[in-house]
């Protein structure tokens, strides 16, 4: 069977005409388009809408609203969300938003319709004296409690809430000038600031290039190495499927990803004073280049040159628990290093923040050297002695396998397999070091309660010690009417917005997961083994997940663990 | 003995089909464009009407679930004394979706790697959308005789075939299928096991045009 490559639609479909009319011609012979193309109604008719609805002279209705014959109106009228029927005589325009306008036998409009959203019935015998404009797409227009008609814009995440944001066109380029807060809070550098412009040059339709400046005010810096300031420059230039880019950077960088979000460790920190994360400061350079090869599937090279230091916390301000001693922020293995890798990207989720079905894949593999470290002391049993008299060299794989499956239309089973650590070389710094235990990926157990510190090895800073970690997780969802909360009242006293948590998912969870040194000391698993099952930690919880917040209840079950109680702000995968 | 019940299967198959047509309440056209080429070449024009109609679609959309309708078009040649040839064939999909939040209605048409999205705010307006006519430019340039079958499949979609669907329809067809060994073919059976056993609906239609000749 040959393969539809690529076809032209020519849409003669003049939305105001009727269905009978409406032809869609397709050519498959034309050369292949590519894109989403997003149809509505013009904008300039969308705002005429608006400015007819709200204007004051105008008689709103909404609903299902009915002129019987005989009746007889007067002026400008307007309906938003209903069917508009009209059997009497309305003597000036009419404009329906998002509804159905019917003018049935007998009726006599004298003046001009507008139709978004809806379509306009008429019967025989209805009389029409004006201009008549109809659309069939939704019109983007939400009715505010005031009961006036607005553009309804996208939701923005409650990330882009904390910023401001302005864009401008000169000529092909468009810029954005971004004042925002770096979307944490944490023990290092308090609250960062971020600042800076970005300039977007669309050279052509398969072309771009991108500059983005970015400052970083660090509020809480002045007692560490790190500078107040810090920054963040990149360049990027895309041509079709493939792209370069170049940075240079000074940043503070998280050692391990998990286990919460930036977010969540921000409000985390800010309000309990509990930055479950450890830093290091990190400037360099580096370059990478990527094909997506196909929308979902997407591969990188990268390589980059890093001086990596180490940072002290500071003691920046949190709501509560202010007077408790921040935990200690780890020192690294300060040097310079230079980093190969290699990633691929599968995604095929239907959302990215809260998706209910399709793939994600992320694995990636990076092989770093340093000729000039300056290790820390770490127990033998941990990691001998790093090299003398050659590079010290390691490699590191991350990958990361999430399934979401909508099996019913009520039920969802999601699924993630993880593995981070050492591959190959020498033993990884304690800056590439891994550790399980906390509130994402093992939540039944404490914060790095798995962290391969060794019998007597006591840090106040709990680094994060392990070779390897594996995790498995698995839950279940099921949409519930929960009705918490209240239905506001609008004007005329009908059920209006309701304030509260209507649906949230029942989730029922299970984490398994183990971390642990690579060798064959005692303790150790061999280099090429992954440890025998009964060995895995392992935890099973309930949880209200509404969305942008989530409760739960979670218990580890291989040992002899305290129930979890639990606050995301986010899925947990 | 077989082809005694070979005849008989065709035999009864054939009013089962047109039964198919007659009984739902979805019905699917295909028509010629009008005979004003020089050469009698005619372009096929197929159109449904009365999706919304039947209640089974409307209750699925409802219920969170997409629906998908698949048209295709195929050229036949005819030939007197031998079995008709299949010369070419196009489809593209149609995938509708309610939005709850919205109180709305998103119907993504699919052609190659070209998606394009309308909304409608009514029942009213989505199905007259739903009724607009395709005009397949795919007239054969070859003499002889022809005709055409229009095929509409309607079928419900969980989230992750849709997913699928629009990847496939994208030019993702190969890669697509390259996925299958992680697990997805499982996934994807389970899925339709259990849609299937909730007892959602399914349905297939199929017309054909009069002969024409290319001279």
């Amino acid at each position: 069977m040959r393969r539809l490559a690529a076809l032209l639609w020519l849409l003669v479909v003049p939305a105001h005409l009727a269905a009978q009319d409406s032809v869609i011609v397709i050519d498959p012979d034309a050369p292949p388009a590519e894109g989403l193309e997003r149809v509505g109604p013009p904008p300039e008719v969308v705002t005429e809408l608006i400015e007819f609805y709200n204007d004051t002279n105008t008689t709103r209705v909404q609903g299902d609203v009915a002129f019987p014959a005989g009746s007889r109106f007067t002026g400008r009228l307007a309906l938003h969300r209903g069917n508009l029927r009209i059997a009497g005589r309305v003597d000036g325009p009419i404009a329906v938003a998002n509804g159905t306008l019917h003018l049935l036998a007998g009726a006599d409009v004298r003046g001009d319709i507008l139709v978004i959203g809806g379509r306009l019935i008429r019967a025989a015998g209805a009389r029409h004296d004006g201009r008549q404009r109809v659309y069939w797409d939704a019109a983007p227009v939400v009715r505010t409690e005031d009961g006036l008609l607005e553009i309804r814009e996208r939701r923005r995440p409650i990330g882009d809430l904390a910023a401001a944001r302005t864009s401008f066109q000169t000529g092909k380029v468009r810029t954005t000038l971004l004042l925002a807060t770096g979307g944490t809070y944490n023990r290092i550098e308090g609250l960062p600031i971020v600042f800076g412009p970005t300039f977007d040059l669309r050279a052509s339709r398969r072309s771009a290039f991108k500059l983005d400046l970015r400052g970083i005010l660090r509020t809480a810096g002045s007692e560490t190495r790190l500078a107040d300031f810090g920054y963040q420059a990149r360049g990027e230039f895309r041509y079709g499927r493939v792209g370069i880019a170049g940075r240079i950077y000074s940043e503070l960088t998280p050692i391990e990803d998990h286990p919460l979000d930036l977010s969540e460790v921000g409000w985390s920190s800010f309000l309990l004073q509990r930055d479950y994360r450890d830093y290091y400061d990190r400037r360099g350079y580096g370059g990478l280049a990527w094909v997506q090869i196909a929308r979902p599937l997407r591969f990188e090279v990268t390589r980059r040159r890093d001086e990596e230091r180490s940072v002290r916390a500071t003691d920046p301000w949190s709501l509560f628990r202010n007077s408790d001693r921040w935990r200690r922020n780890p020192l690294i293995d300060d040097g310079h290093y230079i980093t190969t890798g290699l990633q691929l990207d599968f995604d095929t989720r239907n959302e990215r923040y809260l998706p209910s079905t399709g793939w994600l894949i992320q694995a990636r593999f990076e092989h770093s050297s340093s000729g000039d470290v300056a290790p820390v002391f770490l127990p033998p049993l941990v990691r001998p002695e790093p090299p003398l008299g050659r590079r010290y060299a390691f490699d590191r794989l991350f990958l990361d396998i999430r399934r979401y499956s909508r099996i019913t239309p009520s039920l969802r089973v999601n699924g993630r397999l993880r593995a981070d650590g050492w591959v190959a070389g020498d033993r990884l710094p304690v800056q590439r070091r891994v550790s399980l235990g906390g509130p994402d990926l093992l939540p039944g157990y404490d914060f790095r309660a798995f962290n391969c510190a060794p019998e007597g090895f006591n840090d106040p800073a709990l680094p994060a010690l392990c070779d390897r970690v594996v995790t498995a997780q698995v839950e279940v969802r099921t949409r519930l009417n929960l009705n918490v909360g209240f239905r506001t009242r609008d004007r005329e006293n009908k059920t209006g917005r309701f304030i509260g948590i209507e649906e949230a998912d029942l989730v029922l969870l299970t984490d398994v997961g183990k971390g642990w040194l690579a060798g064959a000391g005692p303790g150790q698993v061999p280099v090429n083994r992954i440890p025998s099952f009964d060995e895995w930690k392992m935890d099973v919880g309930v949880g209200l997940d509404a969305g942008e917040i989530g409760a739960y209840i979670v218990k580890g079950i291989s040992e002899d663990e305290s129930v979890k109680f639990l606050v995301r702000l986010q899925r947990r995968f | 003995m077989i082809l005694v019940l070979l005849v008989a299967l065709l035999a009864f198959a054939a009013p089962a089909a047109s039964h198919a047509q007659a009984g739902n309440s979805v019905r699917l056209e295909v028509r010629l464009t009008p005979d004003s080429a020089t050469r009698g070449q005619r372009a096929p024009v197929i159109r449904s009407d009365n999706l919304l109609g039947d209640g089974r679609w409307l209750s699925t959309l409802r219920s969170g679930l997409p629906v998908r309708l698949h048209y295709r078009i195929e050229v036949w040649r005819s030939r007197n004394g031998w079995l008709d040839q299949l010369t070419r064939q196009v489809y593209w999909d149609v995938v509708v979706r309610h939005e709850p939040l919205l109180d709305q209605y998103t119907m993504l048409t699919i052609f190659g790697s070209r998606v394009q999205e309308r909304r409608y705010a009514t029942l009213d307006a989505l199905t007259a959308a739903l009724a607009f006519a395709y005009q397949i430019n795919v007239s054969p340039n070859v003499t002889g005789n022809y005709y055409y079958t229009a095929t509409l499949e309607i079928s419900t979609l969980s989230d992750s075939d849709l997913d699928e669907l629009e990847r496939f329809l994208e030019g993702d067809l190969e890669a697509a299928r390259g996925q299958e060994g992680l697990g997805d073919a499982l996934g994807r059976g389970a899925t339709r096991f259990l849609l299937r056993l909730a007892g959602l609906p399914s349905l297939r239609l199929e017309v054909r045009t009069q002969r024409f000749t290319v001279r």
